[in-house]
């Protein structure tokens, strides 16, 4: 396990190297990543004040959904982009060559890319966390919470992406199918998590769990609650141990592509 | 008549590759009607919760406009900019100019071929569901709704692929489009009503949606708002009236891009 973290983290640090060496292009990438995650935020504001509150969601609670799910995502696919190319992995035949390496094939696999402009997500995230100390203010506990939420987002961000870049070994065309499934999770997590109620909250938490990395979270800080932390907690770990049963079960469909690269 | 021959073999090509790769097609669909539905149910409760009419507008009407606009966004229009930044990245942009077809328009009809399939599988199972399900607005009974429907439909199409095809020929100046872009779409994305109706726009976002091109560009969200039966004129005007700008732009971004290739050369 150590020396699975410590390969993570090489790689992880080769990477980044790797994308600041264009160094224009990479802060060009970020700045543009940070201004792009506006419009979603500008959207919802607007709503907020055309409609008026909904649920008891105000625009400090849309800022820290925002906040959560721009650092969570960024996180996640800054550093382990790599699930993300796993579909086209699988079509090109270049995953054998992650079958070949001694070290895990997840971890291998998680960290073989890096994205830039999930670093913009990252920026993004924390000016969004420094909106909602601004309208709302943050006590240590909320501070302490928000950590604890972060990491439940992040890995329920994780869970869901090695689900749906595997279903990439079920489909011949897997790219559109997986990029598909991801976005049905990922598109209502930007959703002003007011509008969810009933039926429709119960699928996006449980189901679809979109509302875990963000809107949740976001009433968790407010409301301050330990407790509902720790049971969001419970459903992020059943679904990170799902979605590594459900990778190691779908490695086992693929079939060599007989290239004669050796990947790339 | 040979442009329009290659235009109708690219497209033809394009609907046999789409529906022999079905998987793409099905994918394409249930994202569109997964993403805009979620949207409707949250929206239906909005209205409930509101007293059914939000500035002057009812579910009806912001549950079409909303369905518009993503049906338009299955025709993957704005992917035609990172189609091009891969051309010139990839240096296939060399071998196309090489050849004697318009690179712009061979590019603006392979986009159109690679998501018509979705759009018109989508487009009519949308508008049945939504006619099924929640009905139509009172606009779609005025006797100009279809002629000018189809008019800015295609106005809006014309609009959308020179604006990503002139983000595209930046590629020629700069590495990566990618941040252009973002900022290019997202702006359309708001001021076209993707997940905020152009019917409950505040004032001064409703006047940049009309006096700015990204907002032109998805007119069709505001056909079926009370007010289009008085205004359509006006804002088809205004879409025309930007083709001819940005038509402008691209031609002559295209003619300095062109310079700047060397065939064979790098």
């Amino acid at each position: 396990m150590f020396k699975e973290m410590t390969f993570a983290l090489y790689a992880i640090k080769k990477n980044i190297q790797n994308s600041t060496e264009l160094r224009v292009s990479f802060l060009l990438t970020v700045v543009g990543m940070a201004i792009n995650n506006g419009a979603f935020i500008a959207t919802w504001i607007f709503f907020t004040q055309s409609v008026g509150e909904i649920n008891g969601w105000q625009i400090a609670d849309v800022v820290s959904l925002n906040g959560f799910v721009a650092i969570s995502y960024g996180i996640m696919f800054s550093l382990f982009v790599g699930i993300r190319r796993l579909p086209q992995y699988i079509s090109d035949g270049v995953f054998d060559r992650f079958l070949l390496s001694p070290k895990s094939v997840l971890v291998r696999v998680a960290t073989s890319s890096f994205h830039a402009s999930a670093v913009g997500d990252v920026l993004f995230g924390l000016i969004c966390f420094g909106a909602y100390i601004y309208l709302a203010g943050m006590t240590i506990p909320q501070f302490l919470l928000s950590i604890l939420l972060l990491g439940n987002a992040i890995g329920m961000f994780f869970a869901v992406s090695v689900i749906a870049y595997s279903a990439g070994f079920y489909f011949t065309d897997g790219f559109s199918v997986t990029y598909s499934i991801f976005d049905l999770f990922m598109t209502p997590t930007l959703f002003h998590g007011g509008i969810f109620h009933g039926a429709m909250r119960f699928v996006f938490t449980f189901i679809v769990p979109s509302l875990v990395v963000g809107a949740l979270p976001a009433e968790i800080l407010k409301s301050v609650s330990f407790f509902q932390a720790v049971q969001l907690t419970g459903i992020v770990c059943i679904w990170i141990c799902g979605a590594l049963l459900f990778f190691h079960r779908s490695v086992k469909r693929y079939e060599s592509a007989n290239f004669m690269t050796f990947g790339r | 008549m040979k442009k329009l021959r290659l235009a109708g073999k690219i497209i033809t090509t394009l609907i046999k590759d789409q529906w022999h790769y079905r998987s793409r097609l099905i994918a394409d669909l249930v994202l569109m009607f997964v993403r805009c539905g979620i949207l409707l149910v949250l929206y239906s409760y909005v209205f409930r919760l509101k007293g059914d009419v939000i500035h002057g507008a009812n579910f009806v009407t912001v549950a079409w406009s909303i369905f518009f606009y993503f049906a338009l966004s299955t025709l993957r229009l704005r992917d035609v900019a990172r189609l091009i930044m891969q051309d010139v990245q990839s240096g296939a942009v060399e071998t196309i100019f090489t050849k004697p077809i318009s690179y712009i328009f061979y590019r603006m009809m392979w986009q159109i071929g690679a998501g018509i399939s979705s759009f018109v599988v989508a487009f009519i199972a949308g508008s049945v569901a939504l006619l099924f399900f929640v009905g139509a607005p009172e606009t779609m009974f005025v006797g100009i709704f279809v002629p000018s429907f189809i008019i800015t439909f295609f106005a809006a199409v014309v609009l959308n692929l020179i604006l990503y095809v002139i983000i595209g020929f930046i590629s020629f100046w700069i590495e990566d489009i990618n941040p252009i872009f973002w900022l290019v779409d997202k702006t359309i994305m708001i001021l076209g009503g993707a997940f905020f109706p152009v019917a409950l726009f505040p004032d001064f976002l409703y006047k940049m949606a009309i006096w700015s091109p990204f907002g032109a560009a998805q007119f069709i969200t505001h056909t079926v708002n009370a007010s289009w039966q008085y205004q359509w004129y006006m804002l088809v005007g205004m879409q025309i009236m930007w083709i001819c700008v940005a038509g402008f732009i691209l031609f002559w971004v295209s003619k300095r891009a062109q310079k700047r290739v060397s065939i064979n050369g790098g």
